[in-house]
């Protein structure tokens, strides 16, 4: 599902990443993790698409990423979630219209889209929040927004970086089932984070990052 | 493109002008002004124009006749001039009408005329030519077949005026374009610079529609739209504020230069069309470029 081939990326005299080799299987379940710096948000964003690599290949369900085009690129993300660390929601919109916004923009039908966003908003729990707005909730409901939003779509694989960066410990342990959850259901999940709570006793895979390589895989 | 897209677009559209009320109040009214503007200055070209086509038209010629014409002459030349299209003899004028109405114009000096022997005055048949037939009157040539005829001594009409006239409309022409090419580039500049802005306040939720796998067309449509609207909006309130003018002045009889009643006539519908379709297509333009300069995702 996902392939890194001897991936490079600098930011100028910074080096995030160094030949990285990496083969995420689809279905699976990984965990990416290491001290802040280490290039876990920069690996996700590469993976995603947002930022090219300075060497190295990418594909991703068998598509390199270093040939594609913009248009496909975009059709490609329509299959990818991504939980930003920011949470990247639209203050002026309501959870309901944020959720709904990854269907939109597709093109799905209006019912489609309903339905779909309901369902979703049931699965993280904020089905009585759908037309409150996001300041108004707190960062654990936003996180659920954000994460409602990356999957209304049935993305074949689900990114996400710092999910519970903000979120304190029984916080942590619902979004983590709900990962679980949606793991269950077929869909690739990597997950960036430096809490250990969260991949400790979780028995998946983990990865771990330092200074940009690969030091270690539990 | 699918209907429900086009319903999102125009949603988000509406919505985009909504949330930057101001800059697009500002924005339109400036577009407004320069239709305005333009439209006017058309207006009273297609009017002017109108009007100096209608007097080439009605066009009026002095016939002057030879001293001591005998009858059986004059009737030849009368029925001639009747044999022209649309030529009407408006009358006669004998050389004591002639004198008679050179008295009378010069009024207080019209003793000068005392001292004259004889009449130096010439009689003359005063011709029309009706408007309205459709055909285009030649002055010119009727001018020197008349002038062939036996007992026609001069034949006189205005053709220097209406020639001046016509100059002066080629001038007007070219200094329309000329206007109207500044201020489409001035409305380019406006609409480009309105969605400038709003492309700005939206560029978090642009950032986000793409992260969510909008393409790029998809991101830009809503913006399109609004210049577009922009564009036909200023457009139509142009042509009904030139037209709720155009219906005022119109109910008074305009005097143009001691030249008689000027009667305005408003844009023909093609006319109208195009303004319509010219300033939707500037809003257009001015979004594209818009677009084009300032979506940096």
């Amino acid at each position: 599902m996902i392939q890194l081939f001897h991936l490079f990326k600098d930011f100028g005299p910074n080096v995030a990443l160094r030949d990285i080799n990496l083969r995420i299987l689809k279905g699976e379940f990984v965990f990416v993790t290491g001290p802040s710096g280490a290039g876990k948000t920069t690996l996700l964003r590469l993976i995603f698409g947002s930022e090219r690599p300075t060497s190295g290949q990418i594909l991703i369900n068998a598509i390199n990423l270093n040939r594609i085009s913009r248009s496909n690129l975009d059709r490609l993300r329509r299959k990818v979630g991504f939980v930003f660390q920011d949470f990247k929601l639209l203050p002026q919109k309501t959870v309901f219209e944020n959720v709904a916004l990854s269907l939109e923009v597709i093109g799905e039908r209006r019912s489609f889209v309903r339905k779909k966003t309901h369902q979703s908003l049931r699965l993280v729990n904020l089905a009585e929040k759908e037309q409150a707005y996001p300041l108004s909730l707190s960062g654990g409901e936003q996180q659920r927004v954000a994460i409602a939003r990356a999957i209304v779509k049935d993305p074949l694989i689900l990114l996400a970086d710092e999910p519970t960066g903000n979120l304190d410990a029984d916080l942590t342990k619902d979004i983590f089932t709900l990962f679980r959850d949606i793991h269950q259901k077929g869909t690739t999940v990597v997950v960036a984070t430096h809490s250990q709570e969260l991949f400790e006793d979780s028995g998946q895979r983990t990865i771990v990052l330092k200074q940009g390589k690969i030091v270690e895989e539990k | 493109m699918k209907l429900r897209r086009w319903s999102y677009f125009l949603r988000q559209a509406l919505m985009n002008i909504m949330n930057n009320r101001l800059v697009h109040v500002i924005g339109l009214g400036t577009m407004l002004v320069s239709i305005l503007l333009f439209g006017t200055y058309l207006l009273l070209f297609i009017n002017l124009n109108a009007w100096v086509q209608g007097w080439g038209h009605s066009l009026s010629m002095s016939v002057y006749l030879e001293e001591g014409i005998s009858e059986a002459k004059r009737d030849m030349i009368a029925s001639w001039i009747k044999s022209l299209p649309a030529a009407e003899i408006e009358r006669l004028i004998t050389k004591e009408e002639a004198l008679k109405e050179l008295r009378r114009v010069l009024g207080d000096q019209a003793g000068l005329l005392e001292g004259l022997s004889a009449n130096p005055l010439p009689a003359s048949l005063q011709v029309v030519f009706e408007k309205g037939e459709g055909q285009r009157i030649d002055p010119e040539r009727i001018k020197k077949e008349l002038e062939m005829l036996e007992g026609v001594e001069e034949v006189q009409y205005s053709e220097d005026w209406l020639k001046q006239f016509k100059g002066l409309m080629r001038l007007i022409r070219v200094a329309g374009v000329i206007i109207g090419g500044f201020l489409c580039m001035g409305i380019l500049f406006i609409v480009t610079n309105t969605i400038k802005l709003t492309i700005y306040s939206r560029k978090e939720e642009i950032e986000i529609l793409k992260l969510v796998g909008a393409t790029d067309w998809f991101v830009k449509m809503p913006f399109l739209l609004e210049g577009t609207i922009q564009g036909m909006v200023s457009g139509i309130l142009a042509l009904f504020i030139l037209f709720a003018g155009y219906y005022l002045l119109s109910t008074e009889k305009i005097h143009f230069a001691n030249l008689g009643v000027f009667d305005l006539v408003f844009f023909p519908h093609g006319y109208m069309l195009l303004i319509l379709l010219a300033s939707v297509a500037l809003g257009l333009v001015g979004s594209l470029i818009a677009v084009r300069r300032f979506f940096d995702i």
